[in-house]
């Protein structure tokens, strides 16, 4: 079993994907992916092609931060994917640039199509190329009202919540 | 006139729910007709929206107990064993044996109350009307069960961090193992009345085929899943909690259509039953709770913990920020992903099949709104 979660990390490092193993008994998850804004699609289609199913997405918010070497929202994304025929639990994650913009998954996985629209209405994020971003859980004249989103006072760094394990290199 | 103008001429709108029966809760689905054909489904949520997330950001984690009971009131159980799991992955909390099997015994006693109610209540979808007073005369043996050891009937809050709140005794024993012997020799009733019935069979058997692919690109999980032949269950597959000590299989499908959901979730309640069989016979002795700090922190980093809830897998997510109270809190609900395949799978059907697929879904409403 340990094998075959390094020769997955490595052939997402071989891709060029920044992947990071994680104590399973601790975190609940083998693989921690963190993903550039331009790599969230291409992780979802590999992970498409080798068999893993979308277990959800979601969104989160932690203090924007403009002076850090890679300016961010405040806000990232959470996919987490699995396997049905062995355990194997990857968590992979992206912050989301200060347009709000996160290109959609919905194609590829039309399971997201719904867990999108949740985080949309949730936190604002929008996911450019879904086809149908609606309020979901919210209602429709609640268009713009997020309501996971946390007052200032309440934020706190990514740092603080450790959060990925290793900072990106950048969000473009 | 032209074909083209005819069906245009012929298509309608029609909503239904959010009261209609067969969607089993306050569901709203608003189908594009044409005559008697379904062009394309498309369920409305969140009319029972509560925002269980944000309460769980919003209070020190205990608080989230009784939350975890009413996401799914009607399989509570394995919500609660997620949740308190959760914590005590994040925490590092020993839980003591004989409450890890209390919490076996306890889950999968709650699992077939939940498959009971979901086959009376998918029988009365397709126009069987006794079904439903057999499996509720089965359920109320357990919820008395449960009843007597959890305090309440539906949504349980039993569980704690580090173990359960009451311990079962011999009486509680004593009346499960009634239980199983009586739930076995109904099986036969069921067979007669169900499983063998002409018109049942052909209300479900290749109506509503959800091919593996199909099945992997929704995330769908549970019964659901393991109809369409993929033998996936958390139990097994990624096993928590005692599970793994006990003998059990997963029943598979073949096709993925509705009669195989059915048998799939007919054949766990036999596994059900075989599991708290072997709890009860090797339950240990000892203390049913841990010594657990009186305010628990949860340090910085996240943590995920996923258990196998009547409807599938059911994931808690958490991100903790070194206080007491989760700083962000993510429920993955297994009916959330397996009715989004609705609209791909509803598509060019009859109006009364999708009344049987959405039954054979087993959905309940509040979960998906949460």
């Amino acid at each position: 079993m340990d094998n075959i979660i390094k020769n997955f990390k490595g052939f997402l490092i071989d891709q060029g994907f920044d992947a990071v193993e994680t104590d399973y008994e601790q975190r609940g998850y083998h693989l921690e992916v963190v993903l550039t804004v331009t790599q969230v699609r291409e992780f979802a289609k590999k992970a498409y092609e080798l068999g893993f199913y979308l277990v959800f997405v979601a969104g989160f918010q932690v203090l924007a931060d403009p002076e850090t070497p890679s300016p961010h929202s405040g806000l990232a994304v959470v996919y987490q994917y699995a396997r049905h025929d062995r355990q194997y639990r990857i968590k992979a994650c992206a912050l989301v640039p200060d347009s709000l913009e996160i290109p959609s998954i919905s194609d590829i996985y039309q399971g997201a199509d719904w867990h999108e629209r949740e985080t949309r209405d949730f936190y604002g994020i929008v996911f450019s190329g879904h086809h149908n971003l609606k309020p979901l859980l919210m209602a429709d004249m609640d268009v713009d009202v997020h309501p996971l989103l946390k007052e200032e006072a309440k934020l706190k760094s990514l740092d603080a919540v450790s959060w990925p394990s290793e900072a990106p290199e950048s969000t473009e | 006139m032209l074909e083209s103008e005819y069906q245009e001429q012929n298509r309608f709108f029609l909503n239904m729910g959010p009261q209609h029966p067969s969607t089993h809760g306050v569901l709203l689905i608003v189908l594009e007709m044409n005559g008697e054909y379904v062009l394309d489904p498309q369920p409305v949520l969140g009319f029972i929206h509560r925002m269980h997330e944000k309460m769980g950001e919003s209070r020190p984690c205990p608080g989230f107990m009784p939350n975890t009971g009413r996401m799914d009131y009607v399989c509570a159980l394995p919500y609660n064993h997620g949740y308190v799991s959760l914590i005590e992955r994040k925490a590092g909390i020993e839980v003591p044996e004989r409450a890890e099997y209390i919490r076996v015994i306890t889950s999968e006693l709650n699992r077939i109350a939940s498959h009971l109610l979901w086959l009376g209540a998918y029988l009365l979808d397709l126009g069987a009307f006794t079904p439903i007073l057999y499996g509720f005369d089965d359920r109320e043996h357990i919820l008395d069960i449960l009843e007597s050891v959890t305090g309440s009937r539906l949504t349980y809050s039993y569980y704690r961090f580090g173990g359960v709140c009451q311990d079962i005794d011999e009486k509680f024993v004593e009346r499960t193992r009634a239980f199983i012997k009586r739930l076995r020799k109904r099986y036969g009733i069921y067979e007669k009345l169900v499983t063998k019935n002409i018109i049942f069979i052909k209300r479900t058997e290749n109506i509503g085929i959800v091919s593996p692919d199909m099945a992997l690109r929704y995330g769908m999980t549970g019964p659901n899943l393991r109809g369409s032949g993929i033998s996936y269950d958390i139990r097994k597959n990624e096993p928590y909690s005692v599970y793994p000590e006990f003998d059990f299989e997963v029943p598979v499908g073949r096709q993925g259509d509705c009669l195989d959901r059915y048998m799939v979730r007919v054949r766990e309640i036999e596994q059900c039953l075989r599991i708290i069989e072997q709890a009860l016979d090797r339950l240990p002795e000892g203390p049913i709770r841990s010594k657990v700090p009186k305010n628990i922190k949860l340090s910085p980093g996240d943590c995920n913990f996923a258990v196998e809830a009547a409807r599938g897998e059911l994931s808690y997510y958490l991100i903790g920020d070194g206080t007491s109270t989760p700083y962000r809190l993510k429920v993955r609900v297994p009916s959330y992903s397996n009715l989004s395949c609705l609209p791909e799978l509803g598509r060019g059907i009859l109006l009364p099949d999708l009344v049987s697929i959405l039954g054979s879904f087993d959905l309940v409403i509040p979960e998906i709104d949460r």
